[in-house]
């Protein structure tokens, strides 16, 4: 069996201030991410989110606990070549360019020479950088953004992990990106996700995992989270008396508002047979849909302690 | 840690301040080699200005060494390091640091790549500026003025002491002042502890401050002295003590050490 591409257990981390005043940063965060998959990293500012990034790229090391990536220890070289890691608030000297920038990386990342001469333009041009020549300090926040990812992208690594990757990019350009990570997921590679942007976590992540104060405070599949609490709404062309009577003869806890009515059927059986009566008034029915959390409403809930 | 090397060296020629070290290099170059004239009388003759003359024997190590004096100065070697510290501070400046960390080269490697860098940028400015008049006086003398050669390398030596202090105190990420001004202070403190049985204790009677002198004396670099042993290898003379050389290095590889064992357990 494959091992996990990346693997904590209990970990800790504590900040200490020169005052020696102890800041707890992660609180025994445990978590198993396993490969081609997408993984969703959420949490509130300071919940330990980059911390524990930082920890996973050997960029800090932990209080206690341990954290393995590709299966190997994280502060380990080799396991850092085989990883892709767009950092959140990137800075570059002023004066470089792109193409000198990802020679750079790729040397880092022992990427031989030969290789990197074929595979910049064409990363750059994948980003929509290609022809750019201008120095970085000309760039806006998104060219920026796609210049961080062509990076992360340059030693093709295994496992990528993206700090709000799709921080400064237009509409098209998150779309982009969204699209980038399906084609890497669907290529094999693993991908760890540290977004605010929920509803793009939504629509990419197989897993989330939700950080709260250093812990992992909920994990589980976005569809696990937006599950609904069983409720329909209905939606029919009109609304008559034939039609309150019908739906009151099937879902009698049923509420309207306009033309909707929400209810909550015991079991499929019952839907159905509200539909069908409904239809047998005669009335048409536009729409049926399962009411459904968005995760930012469950992200809230877990963050502001109602959900527990 | 050669990619760390050559983008450092990349990173210092897109600095103001190096840029204007390697200028004043060439100026300086071009400044010795309009002062010093070479007549071929009997036998050649070094003139500076139309006054001051040396026969060519003595001539030539007395303008090798006057320029190596000058670039061994406070105002070179503050220019110098003015250069070669921001190489440091800024490789670790925050937004940077986590992408070059990230990556699979080991953190002592991109250090000692920035460290090479800075010592290179300092040699160069050297070697332009002395070079060309070394090797027309050569030329036009035919006395040999190799011995430059080993004195640069000399002084350059004493600089990377100056340098790999000020590595290690650009670990804290406050800028690029507190490097330079560190290393700045050790070189000027350096000089004075060379003479301390002249200066300090006149001034200081007391054991315990001699104590303490002599044991700075013994850890600090020995950067004066590296420069007078540069100045008089030029002359001919043969060293009497290699003790500043070897305990400087010792300097150099402790600090250094010391700095790459901070930088991998330092939490970004």
């Amino acid at each position: 069996m494959t091992a996990p591409a990346i693997e904590t257990q209990e970990l800790h981390k504590k900040y200490v201030t020169l005052r020696r005043k102890e800041i707890p940063a992660l609180n025994g965060v445990s978590l198993s991410i396993e490969r081609g998959t997408i993984f969703g990293l959420l949490g509130p500012n300071g919940a330990g989110k980059t911390t524990l990034v930082k920890i996973l790229l050997g960029l800090a090391l932990p209080t206690n606990g341990s954290a393995r990536l590709l299966d190997s220890h994280t502060g380990g070289t080799a396991a850092r070549r085989r990883v892709g890691y767009l950092p959140e608030n990137m800075r570059l000297p002023d004066y470089i360019k792109a193409p000198a920038l990802l020679r750079y990386m790729g040397r880092l990342n022992g990427v031989p020479s030969g290789t990197l001469k074929k595979r910049i333009p064409e990363l750059l041009d994948q980003v929509g950088l290609g022809g750019v020549k201008k120095p970085a300090k000309a760039y806006s926040k998104g060219m920026l953004q796609r210049l961080g990812l062509a990076q992360a992208l340059l030693n093709d690594p295994e496992l990528l992990i993206l700090d709000e990757p799709t921080d400064g990019l237009d509409p098209l350009g998150r779309k982009q990106v969204r699209d980038l990570l399906l084609a890497l997921r669907a290529a094999g590679k693993t991908i760890f996700l540290n977004s605010h942007m929920l509803s793009e976590v939504e629509q990419v992540c197989d897993r989330v995992a939700i950080l709260d104060r250093g812990l992992v405070a909920r994990a589980a599949t976005p569809d696990e989270f937006t599950r609904g609490s069983g409720d329909y709404i209905l939606r029919v062309a009109e609304v008559n008396d034939a039609v309150r009577a019908a739906a009151a003869a099937v879902a009698k806890a049923g509420t309207w508002q306009a033309s909707t009515l929400r209810f909550a059927p015991r079991d499929r059986a019952q839907l159905n047979a509200l539909v069908d009566k409904l239809r047998a008034v005669p009335v048409e029915i536009e729409a049926i849909e399962p009411v459904k959390n968005s995760l930012e409403q469950f992200f809230l809930k877990v963050v502001s302690g109602e959900d527990s | 840690m050669f990619a760390a090397y050559l983008f450092s060296i990349r990173d210092a020629l897109n600095r103001r301040m190096a840029l204007v070290l390697i200028g004043l290099s060439i100026v300086l170059a071009v400044v010795f080699n309009w002062i010093i004239q070479v007549k071929l009388l009997p036998g050649p003759v070094i003139f500076l200005g139309p006054r001051m003359f040396w026969a060519a024997d003595l001539g030539v190590p007395s303008v090798l060494s006057a320029g190596l004096e000058f670039t061994g100065g406070v105002f070179w070697l503050l220019l110098a390091i003015l250069a070669a510290a921001p190489i440091l501070s800024s490789s670790l400046d925050k937004g940077w640091v986590e992408l070059t960390l990230s990556k699979g080269t080991a953190r002592w490697q991109i250090l000692l790549g920035g460290y090479l860098a800075g010592v290179t940028v300092y040699f160069t400015a050297v070697v332009l500026a002395l070079a060309p008049i070394a090797l027309r006086l050569w030329w036009q003398t035919k006395i040999s003025s190799w011995p430059l050669a080993v004195s640069i390398l000399l002084q350059t030596f004493s600089f990377a002491a100056l340098l790999a202090l000020a590595s290690l105190a650009s670990l804290p990420r406050i800028g690029a002042a507190p490097p330079v001004l560190l290393a700045m202070a050790v070189s000027i403190v350096s000089a004075v502890l060379a003479q301390r049985e002249r200066g300090l204790y006149q001034v200081l009677t007391s054991r315990w401050s001699h104590w303490i002198f002599d044991w700075l004396y013994r850890i600090l670099p020995k950067t004066s002295e590296l420069s007078g042993m540069a100045s008089s290898y030029i002359h001919g003379e043969k060293f009497t003590t290699w003790w500043p050389f070897w305990s400087t290095g010792v300097f150099i590889v402790a600090t250094l050490g010391l700095t790459a064992w901070l930088l991998h357990r330092k939490s970004l």
